[in-house]
């Protein structure tokens, strides 16, 4: 619980003060702050918790599954993410029991299943003593981890990747991520970020190619006005000029060729 | 289904197998049904577990196909959910083609449990559950096929998706569903889910009671989601960018009358225009909306946003003839003479009930009912503020009137209530509200005589009531207190004690009418006594809600279709499902997962001190950001079922 606290005698402003909380990890006791998650407070321990769909500058999506712990607090356990799960006091944590460990195994298996030549799974799996899944599926490469999405949204601010839900009456036959050829700018941000090369990117003459799961997309990438290469998508960076409100000729010359 | 001869039910196994039927351990009422649309259920199967009464089901096959029917709705938002299922459904394939092998059962065991406790939402884990009980419970059936033996024949099977939002919803629109669609900001999409079922989504966005969020399975973890502030959120932010009219305009069907633009008269013309039929719509005011205009301060619900839903209506070539009273300007015979084929009649409730007091009925100036008074505000009739007003009764009318007198610039408003706040039939957020802004509440008092001076009123005497035994309505009766008599003073009396149909227009009785003074319809059909004029929304069921009138304008619409095209009507599986589910309880499934505790998402409001100062929108919309982390709150509950059927009786 956060307290709020008076604020000192010159400002008069009230101050917020975050609150420590003590729980336990794998044994271990813990001061984590109010409001962080298991998944920083172990790793402030150094206890390895594997992650897949987390990345640090992201919210939490919880779509892998992977970093899966038990919990037990007021007499009963149970399982939970330790990504999107906030720390309690008095909580009681364990990142490897048997549970834990039959869980995340079967959660990492699909995963490899849907994807059996993934770089970053075999390597997932090669930590954890798996060497090949014990299901097949058909081979997939996006494994619907949503982190082109988050990231479209959070960090380049577009939202040009959703995501397709199934539901009742909906005729899709398969979940999956669509890119809107409307509001994608070509940035890239989403291959740099996908861990299993669904999406990849590549720059060919005057064109950037955005293979993605949903189709290519292609943008016009803009020639530096001094030194002639093509250097970055038109639209990008349209979309920066609008959004910073920079000087229509900002970006007439590249990065090497400014002053 | 006193015959059991298995039941996981809720966890509970009861298992007469090998025994004689008359030696059958009693089965407490699950409230399954023994007979659905016709047919004998021979086994049920849903996210609570499995009931078996007829032991030649073969269970392999009912897990399969059940798991089918539960893939269409896995979202794969979540891998152990959706590949889970993926897999689970491919050894169960080929488990009951007589194909499976040793490790097979180890494998569904794994796969099961991981997806019961490690999925992310509450679908995939109730999914599984009655997979896991045919597993443990059934285990022979599956060994048989594994060694290679003959399975049975297959059975007949009819299948059901519900939430308990949706069960709650006399409309059941599939609020996951719509959830969903904001989750993944696809905002038009999910305004036009949401028109399938309800086609004022501004209007119930800002002023249903929700009965969904009394149902949410988030109430035994937290708070309920918000689902009445992300329709208004859909509602708003789904036609951003694109135009309304997209909605196909269809031509050709008869002329149908309705009478009443209220939210029933509203959703059975969009429907019935929506199937090609040239609507009209008749009504007494002369503005369009009814009860919702006339009843739903603009505080709560700004004049033009109505204006606005009804002009989608209306682009669908519906029209609306203002200032046109049924038994004035029309009649039914008239109607049927101009070539209408059949005529639904939604005129609501908007006659306030009598108030039978020492004086009232005597004529004195400041006493007024509480439905007249809030017509008169909400169609811009002036009216002067008064220094003290009282306001009679405990439900939202006199909550609705109170609030109103305070923007006026009454100075001081009381509500008098016979009973305590618990048994107040007012939801609880606007006499929350009401207090806020100033409006006093004296509980447990009735007033008894109307207080007057020349010929006009100067207060009410008032007696002191106590709580006595439960009446008829499960609340406690309400006993006056002898000689707790007291003084209130007032310069005008509100009466909101009640409303009631005004079927004054019905000369001659051409259709039936109930004891109570409403219209008799046949239950779920909404056809009347003559049998092409129908009738649904307050004059039928008395004052009730927004969305059961909605609902009451969409079943009487596919009526008066069916009337109109095969002069019969016929009860649809979508009519009877609805009471498979009535007796089963939807709330939490047995042994899910842990679900973290997540803080609701509000949308602002006006300060109540700015408030009175005005009829602005107390409630704004909730934020793109607000409304999708609301969105995230989700369990996802669909709850798919599964009946064997038998089509002999």
């Amino acid at each position: 619980m956060s307290k709020v606290l008076p604020g000192n005698a010159t400002g008069g402003s009230q101050r917020r003060v975050k609150l420590m909380v003590r729980l336990t990890i794998d044994n271990q006791i813990v001061d984590a702050e109010e409001g962080s998650t298991i998944l920083d407070a172990a790793s402030k321990i150094g206890i390895y918790i594997p992650t897949l769909c987390y990345h640090e500058s992201l919210t939490p999506g919880g779509s892998c599954r992977l970093c899966v712990v038990e919990i037990i607090a007021n007499g009963t356990s149970g399982l939970i993410t330790a990504c999107t799960c906030l720390v309690e006091t008095g909580l009681e944590v364990r990142t490897n029991s048997e549970r834990v460990v039959k869980s995340r195994r079967l959660a990492v298996e699909l995963l490899l299943a849907q994807h059996p030549h993934s770089d970053r799974l075999q390597e997932l799996t090669k930590k954890m003593g798996i060497d090949k899944p014990s299901f097949t599926l058909k081979e997939q490469e996006c494994i619907l981890c949503e982190l082109c999405v988050r990231t479209c949204r959070e960090i380049v601010g577009v939202g040009a990747i959703n995501f397709i839900a199934q539901g009742i009456d909906r005729d899709i036959n398969e979940p999956s991520i669509e890119v809107s050829p409307v509001k994608c700018i070509g940035c890239d941000s989403c291959a740099y970020i996908c861990p299993t090369n669904a999406i990849t990117v590549e720059d060919v003459g005057d064109t950037r190619i955005l293979t993605t799961p949903d189709g290519k997309l292609e943008f016009k990438l803009k020639k530096c006005s001094t030194c002639g290469k093509y250097w970055a998508p038109e639209k990008q960076l349209d979309y920066i000029i609008k959004k910073a409100d920079l000087a229509s000729d900002a970006f007439d010359n590249c990065p090497n060729c400014r002053d | 289904m006193s015959k059991v001869i298995f039941s996981s039910w809720a966890g509970k196994v009861v298992d007469n197998r090998g025994l004689h039927p008359d030696e059958y351990a009693s089965v407490e009422d699950l409230g399954f049904p023994l007979q659905y649309n016709g047919h004998r259920v021979r086994a049920f199967m849903s996210w609570n577990g499995l009931v078996v009464a007829d032991d030649k089901v073969d269970t392999v096959d009912m897990a399969h196909t059940y798991l089918k029917e539960v893939q269409k709705l896995s979202c794969g938002e979540c891998s152990v959910g959706y590949l889970g299922i993926k897999i689970m459904l491919d050894i169960l394939a080929r488990v009951a083609k007589g194909k499976g092998g040793d490790g097979d059962i180890e494998l569904l065991h794994w796969l099961g449990a991981g997806i019961k406790e490690n999925a992310k939402c509450d679908f995939c884990p109730s999914a599984v559950t009655p997979v896991l009980d045919t597993l443990n419970y059934y285990k022979e059936e599956y060994i048989k096929p594994i060694a290679g033996r003959k399975r049975r024949a297959k059975s007949t099977y009819m299948t059901r998706v519900t939430a308990p939002c949706m069960e709650a919803c006399p409309a059941h629109q599939d609020v996951p569903g719509y959830i969903e669609l904001i989750r993944n900001r696809r905002y038009k999409e999910a305004l036009e889910l949401i028109r399938k079922t309800n086609c004022l989504p501004q209007l119930t966005g800002r002023a249903c009671v929700a009965f969904c969020e009394g149902n949410c399975t988030r109430n035994e973890i937290d708070s309920p989601l918000a689902i009445r502030a992300l329709k208004r959120f859909a509602a708003e932010y789904g036609t951003e960018g694109s135009s309304e009219s997209s909605l196909k305009k269809v031509r050709g069907k008869p002329k149908v009358a309705i009478i009443g633009a209220g939210p029933a008269g509203l959703a059975a013309s969009y429907n019935l225009a929506l199937m090609g039929y040239k609507v009209t719509i008749f009504d007494e005011l002369s503005a369009r909306g009814g009860m919702a205009l006339v009843g739903i301060p603009a505080y709560r619900l700004p004049k033009d946003i109505l204006e606005r839903e009804v002009d989608v209506i209306r682009q669908l070539g519906v029209e609306i003839k203002l200032n046109t009273k049924l038994g004035r300007d029309i009649t039914l015979e008239r109607l049927f003479s101009e070539g209408f084929k059949a005529i639904f009649i939604a005129t609501g409730a908007h006659l306030g009930r009598e108030f039978d007091i020492e004086n009232w009925r005597e004529g004195y100036t400041g006493l007024i009912d509480g439905v007249k008074f809030l017509r008169d505000v909400n169609l811009g009739k002036k009216l002067e503020a008064k220094e003290r007003v009282i306001i009679i009764g405990g439900g939202n009318v006199a909550i609705d009137c109170a609030r109103t007198c305070l923007r006026l610039g009454f100075k001081d408003v009381t509500i008098v209530y016979r009973r305590s706040r618990v048994e107040m039939p007012g939801r609880e957020e606007e006499v929350e509200a009401a207090e806020k802004e100033g409006v006093r509440i004296h509980f447990l008092a009735t007033p008894v005589r109307v207080l007057t001076e020349g010929d006009k009123v100067i207060g009410a005497e008032c007696i002191r009531m106590e709580l006595g035994e439960a009446d008829a309505s499960g609340r406690r009766r309400p006993i006056p207190v002898k000689g707790s008599e007291f003084v209130l003073p007032a310069n005008m009396i509100i009466s909101a004690i009640g409303e009631a149909p005004d079927l004054s227009f019905f000369a001659g009785k051409p259709i039936e009418t109930t004891e109570q003074g409403t219209i008799k319809v046949a239950p779920l059909s909404y056809q009347t006594s003559r049998l092409e004029i129908f009738s649904g929304g307050d004059c039928v069921t008395g004052p009730a809600t927004i969305i059961e009138a909605i609902a009451a304008g969409n079943r009487a619409a596919r009526s008066v279709d069916q009337y109109l095209t095969s002069g019969k009507i016929v009860l649809s599986e979508e009519d009877t499902k609805g009471r498979l589910t009535h007796d089963i309880s939807l709330s939490r499934q047995r042994g899910g997962g842990v679900i973290a505790k997540s803080l609701r998402q509000s949308p602002e409001q006006l300060p109540p001190s700015d408030r009175v100062l005005s009829f602005d929108e107390v409630e704004k919309c909730l934020t793109a950001e607000a409304a999708v982390r609301e969105a995230e709150r989700c369990l996802r509950c669909y709850r798919v079922m599964l009946l064997a059927v038998a089509r002999e009786g």
